[in-house]
């Protein structure tokens, strides 16, 4: 007895649970759930389906390679009860799990970074670009037009009194 | 990244009844199942069938890609510039998803992003006779 996993969506199917459906050149296809397996029925592919977990993984939402999931594996040697090596294994993965979960998460993390920083840039790009609604394009230009009118004519009366 | 939304097929005039389409008695082949018989050799048995006079044209003219069997040449050939044909060729562009990927998936193992399989329209050949 093996906890199977999902054909669609890569969930845990328990024994009792979900269903298999047997294709007639004798493949086997498990499913957790009745939407799983209607979404098979309708020739859907996981790859595309976003709550796949092969969809998460193949667009690169989670973390695909790393060594802390090289644990869980499918086994077909069976293994002799030994008192010892199962508290050890239930420890072990007790740890693994830890160690993966903490991957996981800081995976996401540095992958929301980038969209933080894009969207600092786009922030920026967008005053740089729309800054004459927050500053009149004319505004201030009265007064130094008023300066220059001002400097001017002095200077006119300067020539006029060098001429002098 | 946006995704393909086919939209109202319970109201649509051409597929009356949508749920019986899906039912396992309808069943039509699988992506994995045509890529296996992409295989040279099964390929050449699957486009050289005897006479069968059950079949659809005799099984004389069979597209290997979309698992059909055509009345004639003429619309075999026809099929090939169809958007139904074109749409299958790109979505066998992909190798095949397997259980086995849905377990790398689901955290048994590291995850392998799916390669890409060159697929071309099957060469028409003319019958002189």
């Amino acid at each position: 007895m093996r906890i199977e996993k999902c054909y669609f969506c890569s969930g845990p199917v328990y024994p009792g649970h979900g269903v298999m459906f047997v294709r007639n050149d004798c493949k086997t296809f498990r499913f957790c759930k009745s939407k799983c397996h209607k979404n098979f029925k309708k020739k859907r592919n996981p790859r595309k389906a976003r709550w796949a977990k092969a969809f998460r993984k193949a667009s690169g939402k989670e973390l695909t390679v790393d060594n802390s999931l090289e644990f869980e594996k499918r086994r077909n040697i069976p293994v002799k009860y030994n008192r010892q090596l199962w508290d050890k294994t239930v420890e072990a993965m007790k740890r693994v799990e830890e160690i993966k979960r903490k991957r996981q998460a800081r995976f996401i993390m540095n992958r929301l970074k980038k969209g933080k920083e894009l969207e600092k840039e786009e922030v920026i790009s967008d005053v740089k670009r729309n800054i004459h609604l927050i500053k009149a394009p004319h505004a201030g230009k009265a007064k130094l037009l008023e300066d220059k009118m001002v400097q001017k004519l002095q200077e006119d009366v300067d020539m006029v009194d060098d001429d002098n | 990244m946006g995704k393909s939304k086919q939209v109202g097929n319970h109201k649509n005039d051409k597929r009356k009844n949508i749920a019986k389409t899906w039912k396992t008695k309808r069943r039509t082949k699988d992506l994995d199942q045509i890529h296996a018989d992409m295989k040279p050799e099964v390929a050449a048995k699957l486009l050289h069938q005897e006479v069968d006079y059950d079949v659809t044209g005799c099984a004389q003219n069979y597209c290997l890609h979309c698992a059909r069997y055509f009345v004639d040449m003429k619309s075999l050939k026809d099929h090939f510039k169809t958007k139904v044909h074109k749409k299958r060729l790109k979505q066998l562009r992909e190798e095949p998803y397997t259980q086995a990927e849905a377990e790398r998936a689901a955290g048994m193992g590291s995850y392998i992003p799916p390669k890409v399989v060159v697929v071309q329209t099957q060469p028409i050949e003319e019958d002189m006779n």
